[in-house]
């Protein structure tokens, strides 16, 4: 009977072994849907709408994924920005999650003043409703 | 004997102008990222903290600086001095209007309605006359709380998002602009109905709206780099462009003089107005990068948040004694 119990407590843990890591694994999956929603903490100066008409504080972010910093022509960026941009900065996955997380630690001086997302699911179920427009185009 | 006299005019001209106006600064821990700053009539002084989610409070005699967490995710955008002498924040954070004790240090938060848009990106909020707190939500709403009852209303700005700054005059009544619409809008105090009125500038891109002793209209525009004046009782507009080249026109506060104080993010500096002579004064920041968002004042004083320095400086300046 204890032996029993003991095989199943092993087969538990051994199956914990195996799923818990595809359970952390598939948390950091962004959820396009959910970062719908997150999205509105951009909404105020950021569009996604290729056709938007307003004119907004932040640049478009259709198609961001691939798109070199200060690329839109026309738009008015920080010097900041602009110096980031000619130094290399492309926007991609990894670039957009430091930056969303903290905006001064990867651009001094940037425009962009929203607070923090620390909240690394957010993040990634922004960036994930980010994706769904396509990569950049030159 | 007239070298002297010379000298010693120059000498009274210098120190004249010396007087004219003084500044302080007060630097902040970093992270604090003062987004707006507020003095009570009292002198006290409070800042939103928006990136730590806190309330400042600067003892302007010994300079030490408290620093209330007003609750989890918190990002305080604006601060105002209410009438109760509290101080009163937009917290974006936690999508709510939050006052603090100023006694006690009690954090109260009023959280808007969470089913209408779960956040509103909360930014400036101004009294009426009857005691009731006014808001702006730049993703496209404004807002009123009556903080006795707990009455909360929430309406659509008048074309989607970008309402921004917002103002109570002498009678009492609300006005508030849009950023991204580039408009003034009065609001009816019962019904909360929005009555738009378009600025002569075609996407003048209005930051904050200030008013003065008359009931005028002060708006700073960031798109045109204008000043620019409604009048209600004349229904007229007018503007004038900051001085130096492309002028960026952020804050705006107007003294119990009527003179009008700006924040201009290109020439790093402040700029006072006189509407009387037309003519601007400037006052630049003794750092690069100042990135003033906000300001407030009283008689003889002018409080502004340096969110790019992290600081919070203060303009003394003679007042006119009647």
């Amino acid at each position: 009977m204890r032996e029993a119990g003991l095989r199943g407590t092993g087969m538990l843990l051994s199956m914990l072994g195996i799923l818990l890591p595809w359970i952390a694994s598939h948390a950091d999956e962004g959820n396009a849907t959910r970062g719908e929603r997150v999205f509105q903490r951009c909404f105020s100066c950021h569009s996604v709408d290729p056709n938007e008409k307003a004119r907004l504080q932040g640049p478009s972010l259709y198609r961001i994924m691939g798109r070199p910093a200060a690329a839109i022509r026309g738009f008015e960026y920080s010097d900041a920005m602009r110096r980031t941009g000619a130094a290399g900065l492309v926007w991609d996955a990894a670039t957009l999650d430091r930056y969303i997380a903290d905006p001064e630690s990867l651009v001094a001086g940037t425009n962009m003043s929203v607070p923090p997302l620390r909240d690394e699911q957010e993040r990634a179920d922004l960036l994930a409703y980010l994706a769904r427009s396509g990569q950049y185009r030159p | 004997m007239r070298r002297l006299l010379v000298a010693l005019a120059v000498l009274a001209a210098v120190s004249a102008s010396a007087k004219a106006q003084e500044s302080k600064y007060y630097d902040l821990a970093k992270g604090d990222y003062p987004h707006d700053v507020a003095v009570g009539p009292k002198g006290e002084v409070w800042f939103a903290g928006q990136k730590a989610g806190i309330a400042g409070r600067i003892d302007q005699a010994t300079g030490q600086i408290e620093r209330i967490p007003l609750g989890k995710n918190s990002a305080p955008h604006g601060v105002i001095s209410g009438p109760d002498g509290a101080p009163w924040f937009t917290d974006g954070g936690q999508n709510a209007i939050v006052r603090v004790d100023p006694a006690t240090k009690e954090v109260k938060v009023w959280p808007l309605p969470p089913e209408r848009m779960p956040y509103t990106n909360l930014n400036t909020a101004a009294f009426d006359g009857k005691g009731r707190i006014w808001f702006t939500g730049q993703n496209g709403i404004y807002g009123r709380l009556d903080p006795k009852t707990g009455d909360m209303k929430v309406w659509d700005a008048p074309k989607g998002r970008g309402a921004y700054g917002i103002t109570g005059t002498p009678k009492g009544d609300i006005w508030f602009v849009s950023l991204a619409g580039s408009y003034l809008a009065n609001v009816d105090l019962e019904t909360g109905a929005a009555t738009v009125y378009e600025p002569p500038t075609k996407d003048q891109g209005a930051r904050r709206v200030w008013s003065d002793s008359k009931g005028r209209l002060w708006v700073s525009e960031w798109n045109s780099g204008n000043v620019s004046v409604y009048d209600p009782a004349a229904k007229t507009w007018k503007q004038w462009m900051l001085p130096g080249e492309k002028p960026r026109t952020y804050a705006v506060w107007v003294d119990p003089d009527d003179k009008v104080w700006l924040a201009d993010w290109a020439a790093n500096a402040i700029v006072r107005f006189d509407p009387v002579t037309e003519k601007f004064e400037s006052f630049p920041s003794d750092h690069p990068g100042s990135n003033v968002r906000q300001m407030l004042g009283r008689k003889g004083e002018v409080w502004i948040a340096e969110s790019g320095t992290e600081r919070v400086r203060v303009i003394r300046y003679p007042v006119k004694t009647n």
